[in-house]
């Protein structure tokens, strides 16, 4: 049985001063993931499906990372609520604080497991290292490239 | 099906000349466009032989919104000059443009209207002072000569420009006229061939040079029917046009008793003593700019080194255009906290012309990270300062003005969800519901209840904070922050507080003393320490003094046996017999003095 969540809980709770500043921003993001959730993927390739959802969720995660760390226009208790509430992805942000990892699009991309040739995605390939001027795009995400020398 | 019955009436317009299409304006207005002479005209062209001339062309100078005005008046240095401001507006001037077309065409799809605003010739140039030079005779009169070939007579003095050639002047101008075809002359001689030169037959010169000759003896009028075309008074106007100008270029081009552009510029240098410089021609040429609505930049398209200081964009240092992207950012109130993609989607800034100082995207991002950093840090401060208010006034004084017994608390909710008092993070959902239970109850109560509340409401205010020097705008948040303030409706209320506070007493004066002794325990304390210091500073100096003398003393009494000392090694060449010699006659004398 799941466990019930009361009123009380951490996403009823009111979060921290700073938070009317973004709130509209944040807004935009919840109804563009909306919108791109209730988008029909008849007519769409399979794997095309979820690029949006990812899209989405990365620009969201940006935004919230550069919020703090870059610009340092919120608080941490602010920038802990967020993560805690799901405005941003935690794991994600943990990789952009890595070298070389700094434009990361999606965790799916640097999983080797359960890939062809037990590798990154190609999206992680620098753009002067790719053979011809190939205009390459992953299959997980759709990323075009997110190498941190792009 | 229905169809129309309108029916084209019989007196249909003459079709266009070819090249030239129809448009229907977005302002409904009909327009014909040609697309070879990239002329526009809003009068329907006739298939004559010599195409009308644009009569209007598309309003040049359309009224720019205000807030842009503000924009650009915002970071200027000062616009007191005309020529400075000129020079300024025209700066951004491209920009507008594109930006007040983009607007007329705000109705089909802001890519479209783009396009076509681009697609759409800019306003053709009309004219710039090339030269100038002074008449002979006619002491401060200039005369300047413009790009397409007109002149103008200028007097400095007056500060007043005629396209018309006055009538005292007309005679230097003809002098002039036949110094420059002699002068002409003898540059063809000398093998100076341009193809202006060249192609002017060589026989006209001499013959016009004979009939101005003789026309010297004679009246200049008869002489300006003979010379023709040069002199024929040009009656400038507003809508004057491109096309007539085009003509006229022609025609004057063709005739040649005007010496040719390049001895032109040539002369003024040996021939322009007085204070007639190029700003003054610029200024000239400004001022009738304005009077066709147009700025400079847009007189001329072929050579821009001769424009007015800035009329082509001000050489911009790095750190300018970056701050003037940041007054860019500033004029447009963008949210410091967004995301540089959504700033980029929305546009609105693409179409200022600030937007085009910076040449790259990422400079301009670097711009406008560091920007909304400092912003935010401002914004911050300002926060920081702003004195902590009581969430519930603003939620409360929102209820007052709408909450009715109408709506129940879900409905009132789902209605006003937008307003700030709503969305404040400061007060909880729980609370408000309450509130606004609780004053829809109290708006049910009889007014004599609300009125006894009120009352005890104000007479729980301590004097302190209440009193006969407050007024009704700022009365103190323990009363703004209570349901019972709102719960009256405010033309009953505010009489009531009024008279509430005429009984009012006085403000306590306690506090006051008990302040005024606090301060000056403190100013006490602090002259207590001051003179503590001064007579430090005084036993130092003393000190110092004393030392000093000392020091003194004990080099001075040093030198002394130095001296002593110098004396007992000096030792003469007579040896120490003249040393006991010396010493004897000493004693000696000392016996005369004892014994006298």
């Amino acid at each position: 049985m799941p466990p019930i969540r009361s009123l009380g809980s951490s996403r009823n709770k009111k979060p921290p001063a700073g938070f009317e500043d973004i709130r509209d921003d944040l807004e935009i993001f919840n109804i563009k993931m909306k919108d791109a959730q209730n988008t029909p993927t008849n007519n769409i390739p399979k794997h095309q499906a979820q690029w949006p959802i990812f899209q989405i969720a990365h620009q969201r995660s940006r935004y919230v990372y550069e919020l703090y760390y870059e610009k340092e226009a919120i608080s941490k208790q602010l920038y802990d609520w967020l993560l805690k509430n799901g405005y941003a992805d935690a794991m994600l942000i943990a990789k952009w604080k890595k070298q070389g990892y700094e434009k990361l699009c999606c965790l799916r991309c640097i999983q080797t497991k359960e890939t062809n040739f037990q590798s990154t995605c190609v999206c992680r390939v620098p753009k002067a290292q790719l053979k011809d001027e190939q205009d390459v795009q992953c299959v997980s995400c759709g990323c075009r490239g997110c190498a941190s020398s792009d | 099906m229905l169809k129309s019955t309108y029916k084209p009436s019989q007196n249909q317009p003459p079709p266009l000349p070819p090249g030239w299409t129809e448009h229907k304006a977005p302002t409904g207005h009909t327009y014909y466009y040609n697309a070879t002479t990239k002329q526009s005209t809003y009068t329907r062209p006739s298939a004559s032989p010599l195409p009308t001339p644009t009569a209007t062309t598309v309003p040049q100078h359309p009224p720019q919104d205000p807030h842009a005005n503000f924009f650009q008046y915002s970071n200027v240095p000062q616009l007191s000059d005309p020529a400075t401001a000129n020079a300024f507006l025209a700066q951004y001037d491209p920009a507008h443009q594109r930006h007040l077309q983009q607007q007329q065409h705000g109705g089909r799809g802001g890519h479209r209207g783009y396009n076509e605003g681009k697609d759409r010739p800019r306003p053709q140039p009309v004219d710039k002072p090339k030269s100038k030079v002074a008449i002979p005779g006619c002491e401060p009169w200039l005369l300047v000569y413009t790009k397409y070939g007109r002149r103008f007579a200028y007097n400095p003095v007056k500060n007043a420009s005629y396209w018309r050639i006055p009538e005292k002047v007309m005679k230097g101008v003809l002098e002039l006229d036949i110094r420059g075809i002699k002068e002409k002359a003898t540059g063809e001689h000398g093998g100076v061939t341009d193809a202006k030169a060249s192609t002017s037959p060589s026989a006209e010169p001499e013959r016009k040079l004979s009939t101005a000759e003789t026309a010297e003896t004679t009246e200049g009028m008869a002489e300006q029917v003979e010379l023709g075309s040069d002199y024929e008074e040009v009656e400038v106007t507003d809508d004057e046009d491109e096309q007539e100008e085009g003509d006229r270029e022609i025609e004057e081009g063709q005739s040649s008793e005007r010496p040719s552009k390049r001895q032109r510029t040539e002369e003024p240098a040996e021939d322009a003593p007085i204070e007639f410089n190029e700003d003054d021609i610029a200024y000239q040429l400004q001022a009738m700019g304005d009077e066709y609505g147009l700025d400079p930049g847009e007189y001329d398209d072929g050579n821009p080194d001769a424009w007015p200081e800035g009329a082509e964009g001000l050489p911009l240092s790095e750190a300018d255009a970056r701050e003037l992207f940041k007054d860019l950012l500033n004029d447009y109130g963008i949210n410091p906290y967004s995301s540089w993609e959504k700033l980029i989607e929305e546009g609105r800034i693409i179409d200022d012309g600030r937007y085009t100082v910076l040449n790259t995207m990422k400079a301009r991002k670097d711009v406008w990270e560091e920007w909304s950093r400092e912003r935010i840090q401002v914004l911050k401060e300002q926060r920081a300062k702003e004195e902590k208010k009581d969430p519930r006034i603003p939620y409360l004084a929102f209820l007052q003005q709408k909450a009715t017994p109408k709506l129940y608390w879900p409905e009132f909710r789902r209605k006003y969800k937008k307003e700030a008092p709503m969305r404040d993070t400061n007060l909880s959902d729980r609370d408000r519901e309450k509130w606004y239970r609780e004053h829809i109850n109290r708006l049910k109560l009889p007014q004599d209840v609300l009125k006894k509340d009120l009352a005890t409401l104000l007479r729980s205010v301590p004097l302190r904070s209440f009193n006969n020097k407050t007024h009704l705008e700022n009365l103190p948040p323990e009363i703004l922050a209570d349901l019972r303030y709102i719960s009256l409706d405010p033309q009953i209320r505010d009489p009531l507080i009024e008279a509430y506070i005429q009984t009012l007493g006085q403000p306590p004066a306690a506090d006051e003393a008990e302040e005024d002794e606090a301060a000056r325990k403190a100013k006490e304390e602090r002259r207590k320490r001051e003179k503590a210091l001064q007579e430090r500073e005084r036993i130092v100096a003393e000190e110092k003094r004393k030392q000093k003398r000392q020091l003194e003393f004990g080099k001075a009494a040093l030198r002394e046996e130095e001296r002593e000392l110098e004396r007992a090694m000096h030792v003469g060449k007579k040896g120490l017999q003249s040393q006991l010699l010396s010493a004897n006659k000493a004693d000696s004398a000392a016996g005369l003095l004892g014994s006298s």
